[in-house]
């Protein structure tokens, strides 16, 4: 009897130690991972480099908001001590530790450690690499997209697109740049005389559209960003821009002015049909492909006011889209989500303010993304997610990042000039 | 005492089994030093603008004579103002559109072609202001066309926000900017 009792005692115990061995910090999302950053590149790598992307890798696992970050600048070994593998006044979840060097070549590495703070033990390692030093902030942006994917958080692939934008330097003179979404990495593309809305051609953003007001005509040109080449598509006398592209890159919506009147129009780059979208005695503006790209959204003053419209391709019936605001003069659409940007009433925000409004297309579901300044030109990224956007306030314009599932704002202010256009 | 024995072993297998392991275990993936991830983009070399292949944008050249015209002329006629938000001619502006139509209809002006400018303030999204300030410009055309000037010598062109004729922060200067020029073509 004895025996028997001893040998379901021990079967009993025995279960008991069949624990989950997996890492616990991957599967709680509800309680953001602490993390602590470690800088271990060696001291001839100059200290300003070293902090600037210390810096930019912070930021962007702060934007990700799926980490909880100890905002501190810390050094270790690259081995790292005891104390450097637990950090114990800190008490993080994980350490990120990293070591940059540049070869010969220019390239820059970054020899990366994943640390376990609570066991002291390496749970991952990897190595990266940039061509190019002034491409850093990419290098930072990878390993946080990277890591974020590790701990089995939503996609922020975002941060490593370019985005693309101009910029009034002058009177009627601006330049169209390429940039990080952080506005760390900086690089003039187009530059000399009124140069505007720059258009991405395609997802792998090797090409993109934007308007010249150099000639007589407003022209639309498509310049391949490796080579520089730069391709005439069309002009109008009045204005030109090229406001989306469908998503096989064929098919231009384009606002235009052939005959004196600004109107939507969608171009086919191969067979070169322009077709006439809207034809209303106003303005209509800003159209962007939703459904499959075979409706589009689209700012208009048919009611007296701007405001968000819909219309099916080969079809008059137009829809009203947003039934909120009086002045709503800028959207972007993605599935069944308009964001737009909506001047507000002097006395409830402030002078001329102008924030960004969420609505469902399907639902009458409308939701307040920003409360102070001037927001404009909101455009989403492919996630849903994610909305980037104009801020200006107090003189300075800023690229402005919107987390819509944590509900943050962030922004990025440009030192000279005043972004004009935007996308990525 | 068998008792006591066994009665110790059961609370000391469960006191062990019972305390589960405070530091999971981790996966130890040690990676090989020669898989490096790059973070170079496709579009790995941007390039600046390929100057050889530009069109070129060069305005039609002018003589001495026919400048100082042209800059006489345009020295004459008077900018149009709008409301905000407005493309409309104003009640007070009319007699502007009037007297610009006499100076372009006179002698040493009515054989040029001219560029209808608009602009708009600084407020609301720049591709609204860039069709405002071509409403604006239209509205003049029309108006123009109403007191004898052919509309055929007229085209239009639209500036947005990007030609303010003052920077500073105020109503005046907003008025000052929703405006339309002319610029008398050679």
């Amino acid at each position: 009897m004895i025996k028997k009792i001893i040998i379901v005692l021990i079967l009993l115990t025995c279960t008991l130690f069949s624990a989950d061995a997996t890492v616990e910090i991957v599967k709680k999302m509800d309680k953001l991972p602490k993390i602590a950053l470690q800088d271990a590149s060696d001291v001839t790598i100059n200290l300003a480099f070293r902090k600037r992307f210390f810096k930019i890798l912070i930021g962007d696992l702060k934007v990700s908001s799926h980490f909880d970050v100890v905002d501190e600048y810390l050094a270790s070994t690259f081995e790292g001590t005891v104390e450097e593998n637990f950090l114990s006044s800190l008490h993080p979840d994980l350490i990120l530790r990293y070591k940059i060097s540049i070869d010969a070549d220019g390239e820059v590495i970054a020899q990366l450690k994943l640390i376990n703070a609570k066991s002291g033990q390496i749970d991952n390692e990897k190595i990266y690499k940039i061509s190019q030093q002034t491409r850093y902030p990419f290098l930072a942006h990878k390993i946080a997209v990277e890591l974020n994917n590790y701990i089995g958080a939503p996609s922020i692939k975002w941060m490593e697109q370019f985005v693309i934008f101009s910029k009034y330097t002058g009177t009627k003179e601006s330049e169209i740049v390429i940039s990080d979404y952080t506005l760390s990495f900086q690089k003039i593309v187009v530059k000399g005389g009124l140069n505007i809305f720059p258009k991405w051609a395609n997802k792998s953003q090797d090409a993109f559209y934007y308007s010249s007001y150099n000639a007589l005509k407003p022209t639309l040109y498509k310049v391949d960003v490796t080579t520089g080449k730069r391709t005439k598509i069309i002009s109008s006398e009045g204005m030109l821009v090229c406001s989306d592209v469908s998503s096989d890159g064929k098919t231009l919506v384009l606002t235009m002015a052939p005959h004196d009147q600004a109107d939507i129009y969608t171009y086919n780059v191969e067979t070169k049909n322009l077709e006439n979208i809207t034809s209303y005695g106003g303005i209509d503006v800003n159209g962007n492909f939703i459904d499959n790209d075979k409706r589009i959204v689209f700012v208009s003053d048919r009611l007296g006011y701007p405001n968000i419209f819909a219309q099916a391709i080969g079809s008059n019936s137009v829809e009203q889209m947003v039934y909120h605001g009086k002045n709503n003069n800028s959207a972007s659409a993605l599935n069944n989500y308009i964001v737009y940007s909506s001047r507000e009433k002097e006395s409830e925000f402030g002078s001329r303010t102008f924030n960004l409004y969420l609505i469902s297309t399907k639902t009458d579901y409308i939701r307040q993304l920003t409360a102070t300044g001037r927001n404009l030109y909101p455009r989403f990224a492919d996630d849903g997610e994610t909305v980037l956007f104009i801020k200006y306030y107090e003189n300075q314009s800023a690229l402005g990042v919107i987390r819509l599932n944590a509900n943050k704002s962030y922004h990025f202010p440009l030192k000279v000039g005043k972004i004009q256009s935007i996308d990525w | 005492m068998k008792r006591l024995l066994l009665l110790g072993l059961t609370v000391a297998a469960l006191v062990f089994s019972g305390c589960s392991q405070k530091n999971p275990e981790v996966d130890m993936t040690k990676k090989d030093y020669t898989d490096v991830s790059t973070a170079d983009k496709k579009a790995s070399d941007i390039s600046g603008m390929d100057k050889n292949n530009m069109d070129s944008d060069a305005m039609q050249k002018q003589t001495p004579d026919t400048a100082s015209v042209i800059a006489m002329i345009e020295g004459k006629v008077t900018k149009i103002y709008f409301d905000f938000d407005k493309y409309n001619i104003r009640e007070d502006m009319k007699a502007n559109i009037e007297m610009n139509a006499e100076i372009l209809n006179a002698e040493e002006a009515k054989s040029f072609s001219l560029k209808v400018e608009g602009n708009a303030d600084e407020w609301g999204t720049d591709e609204y202001n860039y069709a405002l300030g071509l409403k604006r410009a239209k509205s003049v055309k029309d108006s123009l066309g109403a007191q004898g000037i052919s509309t055929d010598r007229i085209m239009l062109v639209s500036y947005g926000e990007s030609n303010p004729a003052c920077k500073e922060s105020n109503k005046a200067c907003w008025g000052q900017n929703r405006r339309v020029e002319f610029k008398i073509l050679p």
